[in-house]
């Protein structure tokens, strides 16, 4: 019945808004990159206590990776994602997004270190959890609307799905090897993006119109006061961006002091 | 059995011997005229702190000489004019999640939310449910508001102390909080703290991590107790009462999720997320008006957080019980098959299964995995803090968090099992994990391999 009611509600804001009604033939892309400007304290080195033997057999210390910069400032792990805010109708999904969500996302553990660190998945779409490490992890997963905890044989792989959206990323972890961590995004919607090591995102076929955005961190969160393109986001690190059918709005590089990410208390 | 009118429909001869009951029973309850801390003040204590000095004056008054003469001219039960606290911890966690480390969320909101909890959940004397409006809907039978209004409220007794009123705080509150915050009077001389019921996380049940536990689980769990921690057993404890206090901890797990998913909102959205939503309202008749109109409105973030978010996992949670097979043989320690079972169990034990990471065993050396549960991690997972550092969390411990303490694997060489001794108890914590800690679920591992680990595990103690 409630369903009933919000599906009708639904189909009339969609049916009443002339952008959803041309949205389904015009579509445009969203890209960047995230740069620090400054200088970072190197990353920490994590403290190996449990199964060190195996995890440290490569000699290369395990480091924290909350905050990752390249040789050229490039910063990983921004998520970048649609924000639909309380009344908003939900956007078009791209049919090219539909066979993508068939395939599974694969969260690895390799070394005693999650690979990758930052995983964006769909709402019921097919998350492999898989072990390459010789020893036995744990893979628990706790964001706000889901949780997983799954025993990880030595080379065994778990698939699982996660059924809730979030609005912010969660938190993944390893309690075996607690040092061990991770981040996860689960969004209904496919539009959403996780900068590369190089600090570079990119959203395809995202519906032509004006959109918001938020810009997240797991270090500080949504980033806030922060120039985008032509525009500084707001206090939930939110912009509007037009996307223009056939173009791709290349917001060029965003720039984050480096004051911003060491901002411990 | 326990119906509304109970709390207000009685003469006043029965509640002059209430009263006189009251006074018996008072060693708990001493009235607050004699300047002795009380249970209630105790455990208001924890809500007072946003309170002014004048509401406490007023409060105080009422408490202390007003508390005959209300029973007598109301014909009620005194009102101890609790409001159940914020869950700061939550809030401060979001905060510090999304907004970095010094800003802090517009405090209209907090008393927009605060008004909200008011009118769906009630107040720690007079509880409310938010019930649809629809008769038929399954979430009308999740609990029943005679069995809350009987654990509410102050303790009290009448007809001759048959039927009880104020369950909770009686039995209940002094660990796990007027909330149900797991942080009540005596929460901190507990090792492990009593349970935290707002995250909706219960550790031994029949049903998998996500789904909450049956009615049946938090039977046992009050009716057996759980060896080796603070939860005492109540074997005696009548039915009835049984059920009101079970549909009380229903009530505030979900009261609880409800909170903190309204947080949630309130703090990720950018425009303004309760709009449209009054502020705090404070009579008991407009809460009533505002919670049909926040139940009724299928487009309010309210109605989409309770019924297509909290109250669903609830209502579903009986089809979604873990069917545990029939234990093959060698399971029971007097079957001829037990040793050779428990040596198979052994070798997973030690091996693909993982167990050894964390659970000791003599003779085999191994480090002990050591870590925080749930109910910790929630919060000092929160960037900035450094577990191990107190002063980068002060503030969060002044906003009522528990110290952070090391949750021990089970040493499973000694026979105490929290979560029941049975074959198919041992069988449903490995197959399920424990929710709320690092035990994890064992989708790897196939039925005979559960049922020789849980052979392994009976043997343990034996040796």
């Amino acid at each position: 019945m409630l369903v009933l009611v919000r599906l009708v509600v639904v189909v009339g804001l969609v049916a009443s808004m002339p952008l959803a009604v041309s949205a389904q033939d015009s579509w445009g892309h969203l890209s960047g990159r995230f740069v620090v400007k400054g200088e970072l304290p190197p990353a920490a080195q994590k403290k190996i206590d449990n199964d060190a033997a195996y995890c440290t057999r490569s000699g290369k210390p395990i480091l924290d990776e909350t905050v990752v910069v390249d040789e050229n400032g490039g910063l990983r792990d921004v998520f970048v994602m649609l924000l639909l805010e309380r009344d908003a109708a939900p956007p078009t999904i791209h049919p090219s997004y539909e066979e993508k969500k068939n395939e599974p996302v694969v969260l690895d553990n390799v070394e005693c270190r999650f690979e990758p660190y930052a995983v964006f998945v769909r709402a019921g779409q097919k998350l492999s959890l898989k072990n390459s490490d010789e020893i036995g992890h744990n893979c628990h997963i706790i964001t706000f609307g889901n949780e997983e905890n799954v025993n990880l044989v030595a080379g065994g792989t778990v698939e699982v799905a996660l059924q809730k959206a979030d609005r912010v990323p969660g938190n993944v972890v390893c309690d075996i090897h607690k040092w061990m961590e991770g981040v996860i995004l689960v969004r209904d919607e496919p539009y959403a993006a996780i900068t590369a090591a190089d600090g570079t995102f990119r959203i395809d076929n995202l519906p032509a119109g004006t959109l918001k955005f938020q810009f997240w961190h797991k270090k500080v969160g949504f980033l806030r006061e922060i120039t985008v393109g032509n525009q500084v986001t707001g206090r939930r690190g939110e912009a509007e961006l037009t996307i223009v059918d056939g173009e791709t709005l290349d917001l060029g590089t965003i720039e984050i002091d480096a004051k911003a990410l060491t901002g411990d208390k | 059995m326990f119906v509304e009118s109970l709390k207000c429909g009685f003469n006043v001869a029965e509640v002059v011997k209430t009263f006189g009951i009251f006074v018996i029973d008072s060693k708990l309850l001493t009235s607050s005229a004699t300047g002795k801390l009380s249970h209630d003040k105790a455990l208001a204590m924890q809500s007072t702190k946003t309170m002014t000095f004048k509401k406490k004056l007023i409060r105080k008054f009422c408490a202390g000489l007003g508390m005959l003469s209300l029973l007598i001219a109301a014909g009620c039960r005194p009102s101890t004019g609790l409001e159940f606290p914020a869950n700061e911890v939550e809030l401060l966690k979001l905060q510090r999640h999304k907004y970095g480390p010094n800003e802090e969320l517009d405090s209209k909101y907090k008393d927009q939310v605060a008004g909200v909890m008011a009118a769906l959940f009630g107040t720690p004397d007079e509880p409310a449910f938010p019930f649809p409006a629809n008769d038929a809907s399954p979430f009308r039978a999740l609990v029943s508001l005679g069995n809350l209004n009987a654990s509410a409220g102050p303790v009290a007794s009448v007809k001759d102390g048959k039927e009880n009123l104020g369950l909770y705080r009686k039995h209940c509150a002094n660990c796990h909080g007027l909330a149900g915050d797991g942080a009540g009077p005596v929460a901190l001389t507990l090792n492990p703290y009593p349970r935290d019921f707002r995250l909706g996380k219960f550790k031994f049940k029949s049903t998998p991590l996500r789904v909450p536990p049956t009615d049946e689980d938090l039977v046992r769990v009050i009716r057996h107790g759980i060896p080796g921690t603070g939860m005492p057993a109540f074997p005696n404890m009548p039915p009835d009462e049984m059920e009101a206090i079970v549909d009380y901890v229903k009530y505030l797990a979900i009261r609880g999720e409800v909170e903190r998913r309204l947080w949630d909102e309130v703090t990720s959205l950018a425009g303004e997320p309760l709009a449209g939503i009054p502020g705090s309202l404070d009579t008991a008749q407009t809460r009533e008006a505002f919670r049909k109109v926040l139940v009724s409105d299928p487009t309010s973030p309210i109605s989409d957080i309770l019924f297509d978010d909290v109250l669903p996992r609830w209502v579903e949670r009986d089809a979604r019980v873990s069917a545990v097979p029939t234990a093959p043989a060698g399971v029971e320690p007097n079957d001829a098959e037990f040793n050779s079972l428990a040596g198979v169990g052994k070798e997973l034990f030690l091996g693909k299964a993982n167990c050894i990471q964390c659970h000791e065993l003599p003779g085999h050396s191994a480090t002990q995995a050591v870590n925080y549960d749930d109910w910790t991690n929630d919060w000092v997972k929160t960037p900035g803090i450094d577990v191990e550092d107190k002063r980068t969390f002060r503030e969060f411990l002044k906003a009522g968090a528990l110290p952070p303490r090391l949750l021990r694997p089970r040493n499973l060489t000694l026979p105490v099992y929290r979560g029941g001794d049975e074959s198919r108890d041992l069988y449903l914590r490995i197959k399920n994990g424990i929710e709320g800690t690092p035990m994890p679920s064992s989708v790897s591992l196939n039925d005979e391999e559960i049922w020789a680990l849980v052979a392994f595990v009976r043997s343990m103690p034996l040796k």
